[in-house]
């Protein structure tokens, strides 16, 4: 049932509104002396709330912010990138364009994987910043870093071809804005069904008189090992 | 010849200078507004932003001046005339301080100081709807026409109480000329309060200021141009130099109520307490009575700016009920209580 409307009964000075007029002047009044005063503080950012961008840089980006692309490399330097494609086909704008490459004999020093994109692009004209592309990526390649002031005068500019991402890696690298590595998203295992187990420990008696176990399918794929090595895995999965 | 040249002079002046508060306004009232809403405001073009209006003027002027096809070209064309004249008109027999002698000559600090004052505002006052809904009817919008209708009405019915407010002020001080009650108001009133209309007149000191309020269209009242409702009302199809005069004149108007608010009730250019005049010369009491007339005319200014960003707009049915249900009974009391102790006391 839905809460009931209770509907308020003002007071008398409440109908009269002027009391409550000058109420509300005063709080107004509060935000406005409270500002003037930040006004007259040396410094661009003095109003709490407002950072005077073109000469106030010093507000915090956050390390997960979405930015312009770079591809990155790896710890001996090597591109990390295997071309397999899946953020060009995740990408809900269409804008990665990748040209997939067969290392050869002698550049395991320049790309870490048998395949390499030949040619990366990424439209920022197109791109919409949602990042899916970095979640996609197996290899942690394709990375969306802090920069976000690329306002360019040309279109052929606003193209970032594979130079330009493994640049801004560069770049971003000697200014330590690297992005923290992923976290894991973590696997939960999903807990047993409490009639299934009670039916497991039901037949754990019966499986102990048989020596095999058919409860679950951890155990099913082992179920060719010995009856005591189960049962030490199940001790195991009931500890944790 | 010596008095044409004055008055000239005192009626060029006091319309410059009219005109540059109500563009000083502009921009005290979008600063006011951004500090009470906790950010900076327009502050690029010069110091604090203080040549903001002159950006925006400048914008105006050279924008180009389009009429609407469908529109009625003689009335969109004087809508905006016939709402910024009488503003501007309308301070001529507001008083900006008290006289000046110079070269034996005693001038009064007043454009003109005719004896029907008060009837004269109201009369000015009245004229300016009809820009508004001239200019609400000739752009053939619906939101334009709905806007020039609300004004229409609620111009109509607040100035009712607004006249009957005036009318106690009248009662007390037996004229009607600004001038002369401004002079009535020096001194102490029951020994301890200063001699303002205010103390004289309290319930019809919030009786004008309402009333004031809803005929300059200033929140909580602006109806006619209630952007959340009606896009911006009257002035929907209004642009460069035509909307100018539109905004001009309302900031005008301002300066006007305020003038008119600080000479009736808040004492004009009368310290509390203390008679400057007589410790001045009569050059420098001149000037030093116009700075105090125009200090307290900028708290009333920036008092309508402070209401505007305090309150929300009041809904339609709300704004005539107060109007015809709460306003015009409470001012007709006052009348009556008015004349009671007037009749009792004199």
């Amino acid at each position: 049932m839905a809460k009931p409307v209770v509907k308020k009964e003002y007071t008398l000075s409440e109908r009269i509104y002027l009391w409550e007029i000058l109420k509300g002047m005063k709080l107004t009044w509060g935000h406005f002396w409270f500002n003037f005063k930040a006004c007259w503080r040396p410094g661009p950012h003095t109003i709490p709330t407002c950072w005077q961008y073109p000469e106030d840089r010093t507000r915090e980006i956050s390390p997960i912010f979405r930015g312009e692309h770079m591809l990155q490399r790896d710890d001996k330097g090597r591109e990390m990138c295997i071309a397999c494609g899946m953020c060009a086909k995740i990408c809900p704008a269409q804008c990665i364009t990748i040209k997939k490459a067969k290392r050869k004999e002698g550049e395991e020093e320049k790309y870490a994987a048998k395949t390499y994109p030949a040619a990366f692009e990424v439209d920022l004209l197109r791109c919409i910043f949602c990042g899916f592309c970095e979640d996609v990526c197996p290899k942690n390649a394709i990375v969306l870093g802090q920069e976000f002031e690329f306002a360019r005068y040309t279109k052929e500019e606003c193209i970032l071809d594979k130079r330009k991402l493994l640049m801004n890696y560069r770049k971003a690298k000697e200014e330590g804005k690297l992005k923290p590595p992923r976290k894991r998203v973590p696997v939960v295992p999903a807990p047993p069904k409490p009639e299934k187990a009670e039916g497991g420990e039901a037949k754990k008696s019966k499986a102990a008189v048989a020596g095999k176990t058919k409860k679950k399918p951890v155990a099913k794929k082992k179920a060719v090992e010995s009856a005591e090595g189960t049962e030490k895995k199940e001790a195991a999965e009931k500890e944790e | 010849m010596d008095d044409w040249l004055i008055a000239i002079i005192k009626v060029v002046g006091i319309w410059v200078w009219v005109l540059l508060i109500a563009v000083v306004m502009t921009w005290v009232e979008r600063r006011g507004a951004a500090l009470i809403q906790d950010r900076p405001g327009p502050n690029r073009a010069g110091p604090w932003g203080l040549f903001q209006p002159l950006a925006d003027g400048i914008k105006l002027f050279t924008k180009e001046e389009i009429i609407p096809t469908k529109a009625q070209k003689l009335l969109y064309i004087i809508g905006p005339l016939l709402f910024s004249v009488p503003a501007f008109s309308a301070y001529a027999v507001v008083p900006f301080g008290d006289k000046i002698v110079l070269g034996g000559k005693e001038i009064i600090l007043q454009v003109s100081d005719v004896n029907i004052g008060f009837l004269y505002i109201l009369a000015i006052g009245s004229m300016a709807v009809y820009g508004v809904i001239l200019g609400g009817w000739g752009s053939n919008n619906k939101y334009s026409i709905l806007g020039g209708l609300r004004s229409t009405a609620q111009m109509v019915s607040y100035e009712v109480p607004l006249g009957l407010a005036l009318l106690g002020i009248v009662f007390v001080y037996g004229t009607f000329s600004l001038r002369d009650i401004s002079l009535a108001q020096q001194g102490t009133f029951l020994g301890f309060l200063p001699n303002w209309g205010i103390f004289k007149q309290p319930l019809g000191f919030i009786l004008f200021i309402v009333a004031a309020y809803a005929e300059a269209n200033r929140v909580p009242f602006d109806l006619p141009e209630a952007e959340s409702e009606i896009v911006s009302g009257y002035h929907t199809e209004y642009g460069s130099m035509r909307l100018g005069l539109y905004l001009f004149g309302e900031y005008v108007n301002l300066v006007t109520i305020s003038g008119i608010i600080v000479a009736l009730y808040f004492g004009s250019w009368h310290m509390p307490y203390i008679d400057l005049g007589a410790y001045l010369g009569p050059i420098s009491w001149g000037i030093v009575s116009f700075c105090i007339f125009f200090l307290k005319v900028s708290f009333f200014l920036w008092m309508f700016v402070w209401v505007r960003w305090t309150l929300p707009r009041f809904r339609y049915d709300q704004v005539m009920g107060l109007g015809w249900r709460g306003l015009i009974p409470l001012a007709l009391f006052n009348i009556f209580i008015t004349a009671l102790f007037i009749q009792l006391t004199v």
